[in-house]
């Protein structure tokens, strides 16, 4: 089974149209080329159909990398 | 009329260096991590150097397209001026552009030779799967080896280049110099050209509205790749010897307050989009920053409303100068400036040496206070002189001597001017003007769709914020994941400033007889208003 990471990177993948991106929990925005502040709601729509989970916003503000959100996605998921 | 001038280029590195000012900080590159280098005009002389003489090794002569498609960075200024030496034509792009934006700009300006990055290079090659036959090469500038013969690597280019580079310092005023992009309300992007000449009009119009000092710093937000960001970040303060620091990230409010006190910035010049996302920031957040050097602050891009404006000049405590130009005319054209009073939400007055007017529907003198066309009277040396491979547009972007803005405004009996909206259906959203037409390209490519129109409408953050109307296919339903298959193609064809905000699913495109989409019908249906006349509207 994937792990949440490699479901995470898929979605990186997919969203910004590149499959060299490997994500790790320390990934920012300033390591992504094109994830700005517009892409990051086609992101967060991605993750939330990927994981049939729903970020609120206080959530997805608090996103600085993707560790904080792959954090976010285990606990709904464990919920 | 001019018939020599400088080379921009030689105006803004090798001129200082020669008059014994090499080793003046030309600027300073703040980076990402917020790390930070001086970058002296030597260096800038030096880089710049040999960027031409490897762009000369590959055969670029006078008068060749050579695309810049990276983030703000010193290489992409770097860039720049190593293409001008040469005499070649730059075009700056975007690092947000998708493949099909590239395509249109790099097929469009027959393009020999692009610049940029790794993480950018496989959206070039994506374009270069719909055919760009001008194409010579790929140059990137993170790549340690060739990849190939036309995936180039730029450090082993230059490694291999002198630093030193012969060119003439003068030549004809007219020499094409640079071209920028701007969305028509249909068809496909027109590239503005761009001659040496415009420097003066750039530099005189840096000196009038700007008016800064030898000990001030100055900061000018802008990405180099529009036009403000070109002229205003890199020409003009070069030439003037002007104090600057550049960001090389994107917005956030907690780093910018802090570059504003850490550089002790004086005249800032921003955006009003970036105003209004300062303002959603909780109040206690400014006050945990001094700003105590600010002097002035200007804004570009869009209209600057007078709540911002108010919001702005109460937290910052110093003036706010809203202005306006466009890619076309090179350099400001109408502003709020020092000694001016502000009407809060004008455009301002005309710079000394520029006549603007408008003219109404009949491309008549329209009266005091009446809407109508914003127009210039022609001769600014900074004048775009030609739309690439669209001679038709171009000449009907004029009346005479009278250049017509596209933009609709109103002067009061005061002479300052009021812009009302655009006269066409281009949609500025975050200060960048966006074509209905390339979205909606974007958005037919999915099988899903089979009719669509995307409209701009009034928003409290980006001025206009996107709207996409869609008509789908029998057999498909709307859905989240359909939704962001639609975002994700044009953020990734087109641009992310380009996604649509909204989506509405609706059973028909409003078009008239000739199959034209009644955008206005669209508008009307949105805000809830009445949608007018409909006797031209299909059945």
């Amino acid at each position: 089974m994937m792990n949440v990471y490699d479901q995470l990177n898929e979605v990186f993948r997919e969203v910004f149209a590149d499959d060299a991106i490997q994500v790790t929990p320390e990934t920012t925005a300033d390591d992504i080329e094109g994830w700005d502040s517009l892409s990051h709601v086609n992101l967060i729509i991605a993750v939330e159909l990927k994981f049939g989970i729903e970020f609120t916003q206080k959530e997805i503000r608090s996103f600085d990398n993707v560790g904080q959100m792959a954090a976010c996605v285990q606990s709904k998921i464990k919920n | 009329m001019m018939t020599s001038c400088e080379n921009i280029a030689y105006a803004c590195t090798r001129k200082v260096c020669e008059s014994g000012l090499g080793d003046k900080v030309a600027y300073k590159w703040i980076h990402n991590d917020l790390s930070d280098s001086d970058i002296t005009y030597r260096q800038i002389e030096q880089a710049s150097n040999r960027v031409a003489n490897a762009l000369k090794a590959l055969g670029v002569t006078k008068g060749d397209k050579v695309s810049i498609f990276l983030p703000k960075s010193p290489e992409l200024v770097e860039c720049f001026f190593g293409i001008l030496k040469n005499e070649a034509v730059s075009c700056t792009l975007f690092s947000t552009f998708g493949e099909s934006a590239l395509f249109d700009r790099l097929s469009d300006s027959r393009t020999r030779f692009v610049i940029t990055r790794l993480s950018l290079l496989k959206r070039i090659q994506k374009a270069r799967e719909e055919g760009l036959h001008d194409l010579r090469g790929i140059l990137v500038t993170d790549l340690p080896e060739h990849q190939d013969d036309f995936v180039l690597s730029l450090p082993r280019l230059l490694e291999q280049a002198s630093p030193d580079f012969d060119f003439s310092p003068h030549l004809d005023a007219e020499t094409p110099a640079f071209i920028q992009y701007t969305s028509g309300s249909t068809g496909k992007p027109k590239g503005a050209l761009h001659v040496h000449a415009g420097a003066a009009a750039m530099i005189a119009s840096f000196k009038e509205v700007f008016d800064i000092q030898p000990q001030e710093h100055y900061w000018c937000t802008a990405d180099p790749a529009w036009i403000t960001g070109l002229v205003y970040g890199v020409i003009a303060p070069l030439i003037c010897l002007t104090g600057q620091v550049h960001f090389g990230g994107s917005f956030h409010a907690a780093t910018w307050l802090g570059i504003l006190q850490k550089e002790c910035i004086d005249v800032w010049y921003t955006a009003p989009t970036a105003l209004r996302m300062l303002m959603q920031e909780e109040p206690q957040v400014f006050s945990q920053y001094d700003y105590s050097r600010l002097k002035r602050i200007y804004s570009v891009g869009e209209p600057l409303n007078p709540e911002v404006y108010h919001w702005g000049r109460k937290v910052f405590g110093v003036e706010l100068y809203d202005n306006w130009f466009q890619s076309e005319t090179g350099s400001i054209m109408i502003t709020n400036r020092p000694g001016l009073p502000v009407k809060p939400g004008s455009m301002g007055k005309p710079l000394s040496y520029i006549q603007a007017f408008i003219l109404d529907e009949k491309m008549q003198p329209a009266l005091a206070r009446s809407q109508g066309h914003l127009c210039l009277k022609r001769g600014w040396s900074s004048m775009f002189r030609a739309y690439i491979n669209k001679d038709d547009l171009y000449r009907e972007k004029f009346n005479g001597d009278a250049y017509i803005s596209g933009d609709l405004a109103y002067q009061d009996q005061d002479g300052y001017f009021w812009y009302v909206s655009r006269s066409d259906d281009v949609i500025n959203t975050a200060g960048h003007l966006v074509g209905p037409f390339e979205v909606e390209s974007a958005l037919l490519e999915i099988e899903e769709i089979v009719d669509v129109a995307v409209i701009g409408v009034p928003d409290p953050i980006l001025h206009e914020k996107i709207i996409a109307f869609i008509c789908l296919r029998k057999d498909s339903q709307w859905s989240r994941a359909l939704e962001l298959k639609c975002r994700v193609n044009i953020s990734n064809k087109v641009s992310t400033t380009a996604t649509p905000q909204e989506y509405h699913i609706v059973e028909k495109i409003p078009k008239n007889k000739s199959g034209k989409i009644l955008r206005r019908v669209l508008k009307a249906w949105y805000e809830g208003n009445d949608p007018g006349d409909l006797s031209t509207m299909e059945e």
